[in-house]
């Protein structure tokens, strides 16, 4: 009885470790390559693997395994976005510019409603400097002093000179000191004849 | 004793030079110089400065794009802007304000520089029973 049962258990054992056990591989880019090798027993193995990448599949105890390689995917072309065509002022038809300029209160302000209001000035002004450079543009200049193979001091200059007029303050927010104001204003071809 | 003519001729010089000199002093009295100017710094408000001041010579120019404010038969022109600050400042903004803004940045460092002018315009002021008309003259 006790050969029995030490058969039985023998025999479940191995017919455990026979039993095919299907193992998947996960490569960092995964791509649905599908490798079918031919074991002892029949074994259909899923394993994904990088494109352009070799596969050696070795098994001293079975025939050549047949490597079935996916075809090639057609190099894929990326949708090229279209380019963000600039707005051009043309005869009869006009722009709308809006801006959100940025400000904020001085430290030494005696209360809130004061520092709402010097706030809310700057960033007017800084609105306005924002439509000065969308219409008019920016002079820049830059300088680098090299001394040594070394950059001793780099300096960049820009300024804006501009008059503008008719803008107006489309809506004002002012949280945690900071205030901001958007500003819209309309240019028509006709201002610049 | 003074004859009839001479002081007719007195009085006449006298009319005269009333109705010349009158009409000047009101119209110049009707016009003001203002002028409005403002810096930021690093996005920090400076040196906020509204100078008005009467106009000593008579202005040329059409009025246009016309302020009214309200006042009550007040005709210090200071203390009525001075009163409605905010509305008389947006309405300079309005007619157009100078932008002259600089920034650099050495070593990396960042400071910027806006400047806001309202250059001295003259403005033609007519004083009413409840309100202020303001209009620049151009």
């Amino acid at each position: 009885m006790k050969y029995s049962l030490v058969l039985l258990a023998l025999f479940s054992a191995a017919s455990l470790s026979a039993a095919p056990q299907p193992m998947v591989v996960t490569a960092a880019e995964p791509v649905p390559t599908i490798v079918q090798a031919e074991a002892l027993a029949p074994v259909t193995q899923e394993v994904a693997v990088p494109a352009n990448s070799t596969i050696n599949v070795s098994c001293p105890n079975c025939p050549q395994a047949e490597v079935v390689r996916a075809p090639e995917a057609a190099p894929q072309v990326a949708p090229v976005a279209p380019e963000p065509q600039e707005d051009v002022l043309e005869q009869n038809s006009n722009i709308l510019i809006s801006v959100v300029g940025q400000g904020v209160a001085p430290m030494n302000t005696s209360s809130p409603a004061q520092a709402y209001a010097l706030a809310k000035r700057a960033a007017v002004a800084d609105a306005y400097r924002l439509v000065a450079e969308k219409i008019k543009g920016v002079r820049v200049d830059g300088q680098d002093l090299i001394k040594n193979m070394m950059v001793k001091r780099s300096t960049v200059r820009t300024s804006v000179q501009a008059m503008v007029r008719n803008a107006n303050i489309v809506e004002t927010t002012f949280k945690e000191g900071l205030c901001e104001v958007e500003m819209e204003i309309k240019i028509s071809h006709s201002q610049f004849q | 004793m003074r004859s009839r003519d001479g002081n007719k001729n007195f009085s006449f010089s006298i009319s005269v030079g009333l109705l010349l000199l009158l009409p000047s002093l009101v119209l110049s009295a009707s016009e003001y110089l203002i002028s409005y100017r403002y810096l930021v710094k690093d996005a920090t408000l400076y040196n906020e400065t509204l100078s008005i001041s009467k106009a000593m010579q008579k202005c040329q120019g059409n009025a246009y794009n016309p302020l009214i404010l309200e006042t009550r038969d007040d005709k210090n022109l200071k203390k009525i802007i001075s009163a409605q600050n905010e509305k008389f400042i947006d309405y300079m903004h309005k007619l157009g304000l100078n932008v002259e803004h600089k920034e650099s940045t050495i070593n990396f460092q960042y400071t910027s520089i806006t400047i806001l002018t309202l250059k001295t315009t003259c403005f033609k002021v007519d004083f009413n029973d409840n309100f202020v008309k303001i209009s620049p003259l151009k």
